[in-house]
């Protein structure tokens, strides 16, 4: 018999039935609220000794459901019996498996003693020494060693060798913890200057700047920022102190516009990577990795992706020459009880729970709800309340609107908060909810029960707190959207879900949900995470049944957008031609397309390109017919038309077509003052402008003076509150109807959407064109070489005080709020600190939250190199 | 019959009133919203405004220039930009 049948044999005939028992027992310990069984199942009767042996023999093998046996067995031996030996046992088998984290779990709560290897035997204690010493790597900036899991270990290693490295290993691997060290640690040992870190989303870029400066602490010589700025750039490139820019790759482009020649990039770093087959943003993502990879073709290069399929597809374009190399994980470290509930026929409050491992379910009990769940989304709500009393629980919820209707339910099933008791920094979260979005908004009332939601459009300050308390377990239930599976690093104890969606209403994909699931267990902190599915038989819940675990699939979106052949081809035939209100499917196209051309126009053919090998060289042809067609109607050159990846160089060339027949006074076209009363309607008139030559960014007409009045508002350094005050306002003045909490929610998606994502993107290739025009026509005068107005947009600033308040680490929204007790608009980042230390004092005192006013400690007020600030507490 | 009054505003002479504001009519339509009014333009309308029933307390401090902008119902209009950095919608039918 192999090992491999040894194997096979152990999982289906020679330890089955204790496995199945000890299943059920762990995961009946995760669960609140369950209904006492008439025939408790217990631990007596298990053959410990039999079953550790079996969990050794496993841990040996590569297959993740082996070593998912493992795993189970070491952590029952630690949580179900109180024999001692076992318990120790137990913990060197989650030694085998390289779980340290696990080991220290186990101490900490004191379930196994301290001091485990001065208890073993002399042949044990030698295997687990040689275990530590290979499972650890030396941090070269700190001297000290690190231990490691095998993931970890072979990233660490591998990443030090090789240039271009991809990386992919399931949720709660370890996985941005490392990455932030080895980065922290290349970045100390001088191995880098500039280094960025490419996040796809805001989320998880304010997640990472937070992650990074807590990482760094008071070290010095090393920056964070995730401003689009070239002041600290300058600095690290002229030996001053090193940075980190942690960017999305919109910004990332922003930042290669403001330095032109000068961006060099040492190491890039790219999270979430297989966000590269995006619709949409994809492939202004591919184009980020491709644009700093050509100006240093010796760049480092770290992808890092969930668990993915084919982690090594993202090295097929690395240079000529370049070392290679992927690192792949499939094991788990910590375990994941996927459990189905069923409603019992004509009992509505009673549901069934059956847990389903590898091959086959197993029955876990019968959950009692207090209440009749009438609707689908107080099922989610009561569910998880009931099994996920303890706390750590995370509810998913199709939308926004969804996702505050479940909290406030979940919260009516919580005690009522007594106001003298209420948790201190619960008490700030809901202050930060009632000053900085609106004194009802219906966050406030529920993180004073220990309950909140989440979505996408929060602003960053806000979302980051609410974070921050569910990790620490003041927050006991977060209901959250699909910003989550976008890309936040959060893990839960319980997730609770229901027919999941993605976007407008498309069931996820399994590898989406497998990649939400995933959060389900916090390593280092539970042994288990439990993934609850509600109504898995129910066909409109889930049209292809609760989905198998699956891996991410890696593909570019320029790849399959290629893959659509004709389709393509035809689009950017008529996109020379037509205006743009006639062509269909359009976005699909359109950034893809724009990435072509400019790709042609750069190197001549789109055979040269990398993705070229990925083709039919008879359609790259075809390809490069319809190119050189478009290619010849152009004025604008492929530097201009690179400075704007997802937009048209057609559309590029259409505008610059329009400024020159324009026939008034070219001052006209630019944008005026956010202080002049002319500012607002020339957005109205540059937005129709754009619409009509550039791309239909700003559809439909009906919403343009609602877009442009938002771009003012947000540009002029408005706070949210303010935004959403005079939204109220407007709506009061014409005698419209509204509801507050959709209100809310649509100002949030504007300010995000609108002014953040679309306008900078497109008025940023607006002013580019502009200015070329200018120049063609000796109107140099009007171009003004302050801040780039895609950054303004992206920031909402224009005045020098509030950026200087930004690049010293503040949020926007306490940038804002300190800044409306600013008078000069003028100050550089020194005054503004000097601001700040001068009134450290009077803080408390100005009416601002008080998860500001800790924040501005934080990033102002701390101890610089002269020694302690004048004025900390 | 009404008698026809003839119109000077600024440098241009029209036969008669409707004329004068078929031309502001035409001068506004060339202007987009947010669109600042050319110094010649400029003229004209300072003259016009002149005419206005209420062109003391629309002229307030004095006009530093003219802006086109939105008006109410989709519309669009001239705007006094007075030297006080005040600015006021003025209605070029009313003169």
């Amino acid at each position: 018999m192999s090992l491999g049948d040894l194997q096979a044999w152990l999982l289906e005939e020679g330890v089955r039935d204790d496995l199945a028992k000890i299943v059920r027992l762990t995961v009946r310990s995760e669960l609140d609220n369950l209904a006492g069984e008439a025939h408790e199942v217990s631990a007596e009767g298990i053959d410990w000794q039999r079953l550790i042996f079996a969990g050794s023999i496993l841990a040996r093998s590569e297959a993740r459901t082996d070593q998912e046996a493992a795993l189970r067995i070491a952590v029952a031996a630690i949580t179900l019996t109180d024999d001692r030996g076992v318990r120790d046992a137990g913990a060197v088998l989650l030694g085998k498996l390289s779980n340290f984290r696990a080991v220290s779990l186990a101490v900490d709560r004191a379930l196994v003693t301290g001091n485990l290897d001065k208890r073993l035997g002399i042949a044990l204690r030698l295997e687990a020494l040689r275990r530590e010493m290979d499972r650890s790597v030396l941090v070269e900036t700190t001297g000290k060693w690190m231990q490691l899991n095998d993931f970890q270990q072979r990233f660490w290693t591998n990443a030090s060798r090789a240039r271009w490295l991809s990386a992919s290993a399931p949720t709660a691997s370890g996985k941005t913890f490392l990455v932030l060290q080895w980065l922290v640690d290349q970045l100390g040992a001088g191995e880098a200057a500039v280094a960025i870190y490419l996040a796809p989303t805001r989320a998880l870029v304010s997640e990472i700047e937070t992650n990074l400066q807590n990482l760094l602490g008071d070290a010095k010589g090393i920056e964070v920022s995730s401003l689009p700025l070239r002041g600290k750039y300058d600095a690290a490139r002229t030996g001053g102190s090193r940075i980190v820019l942690v960017l999305t790759q919109e910004r990332m482009h922003l930042l290669a516009n403001v330095l032109g020649d000068a961006f060099f990039v040492d190491l890039l770093i790219v999270d979430e990577a297989h966000k590269i087959g995006d619709d949409g943003r994809g492939v202004i993502l591919q184009d980020a990795i491709e644009r700093a990879s050509r100006t240093n073709p010796m760049m480092k290069l770290v992808f890092i992706s969930p668990a993915t399929q084919n982690p090594e597809e993202l090295l097929a374009d690395a240079p000529e020459g370049i070392e290679t190399v992927a690192v792949d994980s499939d094991a788990p470290t910590v375990l994941q009880n996927l459990l189905l509930a069923r409603q019992v026929p004509g009992k509505p409050r009673r549901w069934t729970l059956e847990t389903r491992q590898a091959e086959a379910t197993i029955p876990i009990g019968l959950l009692e709800l207090g209440n009749t769940p009438a609707s689908f989304i107080k099922r989610l709500a009561f569910i998880a309340a009931a099994a996920g009393e303890r706390g750590g629980t995370l509810v998913y919820a199709n939308g926004a609107a969804d996702s505050e209707d479940i909290a406030d339910l979940i919260s009516q099933l919580q005690p009522k908060a007594d106001p003298k008791f209420i948790d201190s920094e619960l008490a700030a979260l809901a202050e930060l909810a009632r000053k900085g979005v609106h004194p009802n908004f219906r966050l406030a009332p529920l993180v004073e029960r220990g309950v909140a939601f989440h979505f996408g459009n929060m602003p960053s300050l806000l979302r980051l707190e609410i974070e921050r308390l569910f990790r620490s377990g003041k927050i006991r239930f977060l209901v959250c959207t699909s910003t989550l599976v976008e890309g936040v690093n959060l893990s839960c104890r319980t997730i609770v879900v229901r027919g999941p969606r993605r976007g407008k209403g498309h069931p996820m994909e399994p590898h989406d949900f497998w990649n939400l699931a995933g959060r389900a267990g916090r390593w280092g902190a539970e042994f288990q995470g439990n993934i609850i599915c509600i109504d898995p038989n129910d066909p409109v819940a889930w049209p292809k049944g609760v989905p198998l675990r699956s891996r991410y699939p890696i593909k570019r979106e320029s790849d399959a957008v290629l893959d659509l052949g004709d389709g393509l081809l035809d689009y950017l035939a008529k996109r020379g031609e037509r205006t743009l209100s006639d062509m269909e499917g359009s976005e699909e196209f359109e950034q893809v397309g724009a990435y072509l051309l400019t790709s042609y126009m750069r190197l001549g053919s789109i055979s040269q390109a990398d993705l070229a090998k990925r083709h039919a060289p008879a359609f790259i042809a075809r390809l490069d017919d319809v190119l050189r067609g478009l290619a010849s109607q152009l004025d604008i050159d492929a530097d201009l038309a690179a400075r704007h990846p997802g937009v048209s160089p057609v559309g590029l060339q259409r505008l610059l077509d329009t400024f020159r027949s324009y026939e008034g006074d070219p001052e006209n076209l630019l944008p005026a003052e956010v202080a002049s009363d002319d500012s607002y309607d020339r957005f109205v008139t540059i937005m129709r402008r754009i619409n009509a030559s550039l791309f239909p960014a700003f559809e439909p007409e009906s919403r343009i003076k609602l877009y442009a009045l938002i771009v003012f508002q947000w540009l002029k350094g408005q706070s949210l509150a303010e935004i959403i005050r005079r939204n109220i306002a407007w709506h009061v003045e014409v005698k419209r109807s509204y509801r507050l909490p959709t209100l809310i929610r649509d100002t949030m998606a504007l300010v995000e959407q609108i002014a953040r994502f679309r306008a900078p993107k497109y008025l940023s290739a607006y002013m580019d064109v502009l200015h070329l025009h200018l120049r063609s026509i000796g109107r140099e005068d009007l171009i003004d070489h302050g801040l780039d107005i895609g950054t303004q947009l992206e920031f909402g600033v224009s005045s020098r005080t509030l950026i200087s308040l930004m690049e010293l680490g503040l949020s926007r929204m306490s940038a804002v709020a300190l800044y409306e007790k600013i008078a000069r608009d003028d100050l550089g980042q020194e005054e503004c600190r000097k601001w700040v230390v001068e009134r450290a004092d009077q803080l408390g005192g100005m009416e601002i939250p008080a998860v500001i006013i800790r924040e501005l400690r934080e990033r102002l007020l701390v101890i610089n190199d002269a020694g302690p600030a004048e004025a900390t507490e | 019959m009404a008698r026809k009054i003839a119109v000077t505003l600024g440098p241009m002479y029209f036969d008669k009133k409707g004329d004068a504001v078929a031309y502001l009519n035409a001068m506004l339509n060339k202007y987009d919203v947010g669109d600042r009014v050319s110094a010649a333009d400029a003229v004209v309308l300072e003259a016009a405004l002149a005419r206005h029933p209420e062109a003391k307390e629309k002229i307030g401090t004095g006009v530093k220039d003219f802006s086109v902008r939105s008006a109410e119902f989709g519309t669009k209009c001239f705007w006094v930009n007075r030297t006080d950095g005040t600015t006021v919608k003025f209605s070029h039918r009313a003169i």
